[in-house]
């Protein structure tokens, strides 16, 4: 099995996707010649041709409600952003449009949009967010987010499939961080949650980079048996493994790297409260992002991101509790 | 501090644990190479932990004293003054005035979270709702417990302040549960213990399963019962779906059937000879009997679906096996199961036919093995526990059948025989119970009676 990293895996989907299915293409802000800002799709205009390989203005609006059009025209996009922050300024057109026009009008709206989100490299508060929640609470849009290159690989390639609109959160500090074993070939990963590690006292439940942090932070606490899960899929929400996970360890710490508030994690807490309560031997804990902007100077961004210190923290007072 | 200073000594510690202290107010004196100073309460709330002791040196950045900032100022305290959010809310026209500004009220939470972040290391915040100063107001011996615990100590009927907790604050936590019951006798309610070491070969209850063990209907994630529990529950357990949808079919049928039972006494001695010859056990020989009865009896071998009563030509006989403790299932607690296959045709068959049909359709029904097929379109039942030496029972109808025999033990008794001169005398016979549930709805008890005693009859009479 070939070694690859989180990058080299979604450029790996794609290209594969690109290769079996005319229907796939991809466009965005300086894909084509450039390569994209993160070089995910470097080399592939010169295999799949400037048509199937789209660079387009600076529209973020534009490039979401072509790819809406195509979609229904029976095309598979794959639109990028070039950062996930700049996904604001196509709002309207994922929310309002791709979202309800099967519910509206019995279209099917095959679109994957790519969002390289987080942070934790000093990308300051345009460039560092994560805007997952946003999209959550928004009907019709499902809402991924791998933290391996093996997970990243399968769950494109099941975007891309998958009939619905499908915002696929890839995180730009595991870009080249993260390297793993990855099958070759096609395969589609599940929106299902993933246990990254089991165990038996407490599980840490995250996503994304989030992920590599409980695993690190947890790694080592005096013979605790955390578990850790990965939810790989925010919209759906394998409510059903979270549960599992809780009534076996009956302690929780939920670990976002997005803003507290209303985040992803904050429906898994209340999940969790509603549905078991009589499982819980403590409260549910949330380490998250405080409600600020992430800061550009590194020390603040430390101090404001999750980070494995933060996390093992919360778990030993829990684990004590 | 931490720029050209590496340590410090505790001189003095101002306030006591239990303490109400301000925002910025000094708690503790130290003492460093360079110079000696005060220490001020980065937060307001109560003095909670004080965790470096007078004389100790701790490097620049340890944490000298926990402040639970969650606290309340209480009366205990004179010193203590009252929050300003208080303040806010009992005096309306401030209030008025702190509600027009949001802007502010935003940039100051803002603040404060950033300030949170950044002096995690000196006020770490406790989890707040059982902090050791929330449990002490509940005063001397009120405890606090978590729903699982709660849970547990209901289930096992534990008395919770016989167990040591090892949380914080000596709460009970899930682990000191679950040490408190592996150290004892396991004999609590809900682990389903006491079950018979030996299994019998067949039991009590059919239910006939219409559409197989087909899962539970319910939306994935909106369970409030738990699916699998873990093992390390230890005797909480939720039913298996084959155990629900047992219960289903069974209270379905008595909801559905006006469910009676009829006994009649048969005395097999003869047929106990018969089966020895043959080397089966009763089951075979009463099911051969019961087939035959029923050719006489066609209403009881039939099905009522609604205002339907359907009889048959053939009889299609559903034997009730129990899956005991062999099915490969984590079904801890109840455990378990059962399931009816059917003899299609059976009147085709012989005793020894019958012997070899039912021992096959139990062993592939323990290996979970058996077709749809083989498990529906019975027209009448037996069951048969008599194994664990029960003596009579009311077995619940496996619906849409019209009616249930069930076999239970035979055991010897002193009983009246009459010679054929007419002559009594008190005998020791191989005696049992012929219990039938049917349904008033399509059928009345005199038949049920005569069917019984035809049957009875039948053993009684069978030929050796």
């Amino acid at each position: 099995m070939p070694t690859m990293t989180y990058l080299q895996a979604i450029s790996d989907a794609m290209r594969l996707e690109m290769r079996a299915d005319e229907r796939v293409f991809v466009m965005g802000e300086d894909v084509g010649v450039f390569g994209g800002a993160f070089k995910v799709t470097d080399g592939f205009v010169d295999e799949f041709g400037p048509e199937r390989v789209m660079d387009t203005p600076l529209a973020e609006s534009a490039i979401i409600g072509t790819a809406i059009g195509a979609a229904v025209e029976g095309l598979r996009p794959i639109a990028e952003m070039q950062f996930s922050d700049f996904v604001s300024c196509g709002f309207d057109q994922l929310v309002n449009v791709a979202g309800k026009m099967f519910y509206r009008q019995g279209l099917s709206v095959n679109i994957t949009v790519r969002l390289p989100s987080g942070g934790g490299f000093s990308g300051g508060p345009f460039h560092s967010q994560n805007p997952e929640a946003w999209f959550m609470h928004s009907p019709g849009l499902k809402v991924v987010a791998p933290s391996t290159a093996e997970d990243a690989k399968g769950l494109l390639i099941k975007a891309v499939r998958d009939p619905n609109p499908v915002l696929f959160m890839e995180h730009k500090h595991l870009y080249r961080r993260v390297k793993g074993d990855v099958p070759e070939g096609s395969y589609e990963t599940e929106f299902r949650a993933r246990v990254a590690r089991e165990g038996t006292d407490l599980v840490v439940i995250a996503y994304g980079a989030m992920v590599h942090t409980a695993l690190e932070a947890t790694a080592d606490l005096d013979g605790a048996s955390v578990e850790v899960l990965d939810l790989r899929s925010l919209v759906p929400l394998d409510e059903e493994a979270i549960l599992a996970s809780v009534r076996k360890c009956s302690k929780v710490v939920v670990v976002d790297e997005a803003n507290q508030m209303c985040a992803a994690g904050a429906q898994v807490a209340a999940l969790i409260a509603q549905y078991a309560w009589e499982d819980l031997d403590g409260p549910v804990v949330r380490v998250a992002t405080p409600d600020v902007p992430i800061p550009f100077s590194p020390t603040l961004e430390q101090a404001v991101l999750p980070q494995v210190d933060d996390v093992r923290e919360a778990v030993r007072e829990l684990l004590e509790y | 501090m931490g720029v050209s200073v590496a340590e410090g000594t505790v001189v003095e510690w101002k306030k006591q644990v239990g303490d109400w202290v301000e925002a910025d107010e000094v708690i503790a004196a130290i003492s460093t190479d360079k110079i000696d100073t005060d220490v001020e309460a980065p937060a307001a709330g109560r003095l909670q932990e004080i965790l470096v002791d007078v004389g100790s040196t701790v490097e620049v950045g340890a944490v000298l004293a926990l402040i639970a900032t969650d606290a309340k100022p209480g009366e205990a305290h004179s010193s203590e003054g009252t929050s300003e959010a208080e303040v806010a809310l009992e005096a309306p026209g401030e209030a008025g005035e702190l509600q027009g500004d949001t802007t502010e009220e935003h940039a100051t939470g803002s603040a404060q979270q950033g300030a949170a972040a950044a002096s995690t290391a000196s006020t770490p915040l406790r989890l707040g709702a059982s902090s050791p100063a929330a449990s002490q107001r509940l005063g001397p011996g009120g405890r606090r417990y978590s729903p699982v615990v709660m849970r547990m100590a209901a289930e096992h009927d534990l008395d919770l302040s016989q167990i040591e907790g090892t949380g914080r604050g000596g709460r009970v936590r899930k682990q000191d549960v679950l040490a408190y019951l592996d150290t004892q006798p396991t004999s609590s309610a809900g682990t389903g213990d006491g079950a018979p070491a030996a299994e019998p070969p067949m039991h009590i209850e059919s239910p006939y399963l219409p559409d197989a063990p087909a899962p539970a209907k319910r939306r994935t994630p909106r369970f409030g019962a738990p699916e699998a529990a873990p093992a390390a529950a230890a005797g909480a357990a939720p039913l298996s779906r084959m155990r629900q949808s047992i219960g289903r079919a069974m209270v379905e049928s008595l909801r559905t059937a006006a469910t009676c039972t009829t006994i009649v006494e048969a005395d097999l001695t003869r047929v106990d000879a018969a089966r020895r010859a043959l080397g089966v056990t009763y089951l075979p020989v009463i099911a051969r009997a019961t087939i035959e009865t029923l050719r006489e009896f066609p209403a009881l071998n039939a099905t009522l679906e609604g205002e339907t009563l359907t009889t048959y030509q053939g009889v299609h006989l559903g034997i009730a096996v129990s899956l005991g403790h062999t099915q490969p299932t984590s079904s801890a607690g109840t455990g378990g199961g059962l399931i009816v296959p059917v003899i299609r045709d059976a009147q085709e068959l012989s005793v020894e036919g019958l012997a070899a049909r039912i021992k096959d359709l139990a062993e592939r029904a323990r290996q979970n093995a058996l077709t749809p097929d083989e498990v529906r379109g019975g027209s009448f039942t037996i069951t048969n526990p008599g194994g664990y030496g029960s003596i009579i029972a009311t077995p619940v109808i496996n619906q849409p059948q019209v009616a249930i025999l069930d076999t239970e033990a035979v055991v010897k008794r002193p009983v009246v025989v009459t010679d054929e001169l007419g002559d009594d005398a008190i005998a020791i016979r191989r005696m049992t119970y012929l219990c039938m549930s049917w349904d008033h709805r399509a059928l009345d008890g005199a038949l049920a009676a005569r069917f019984l005693r035809a049957l009875a009859d039948r053993l009684e009479a069978w030929p050796v």
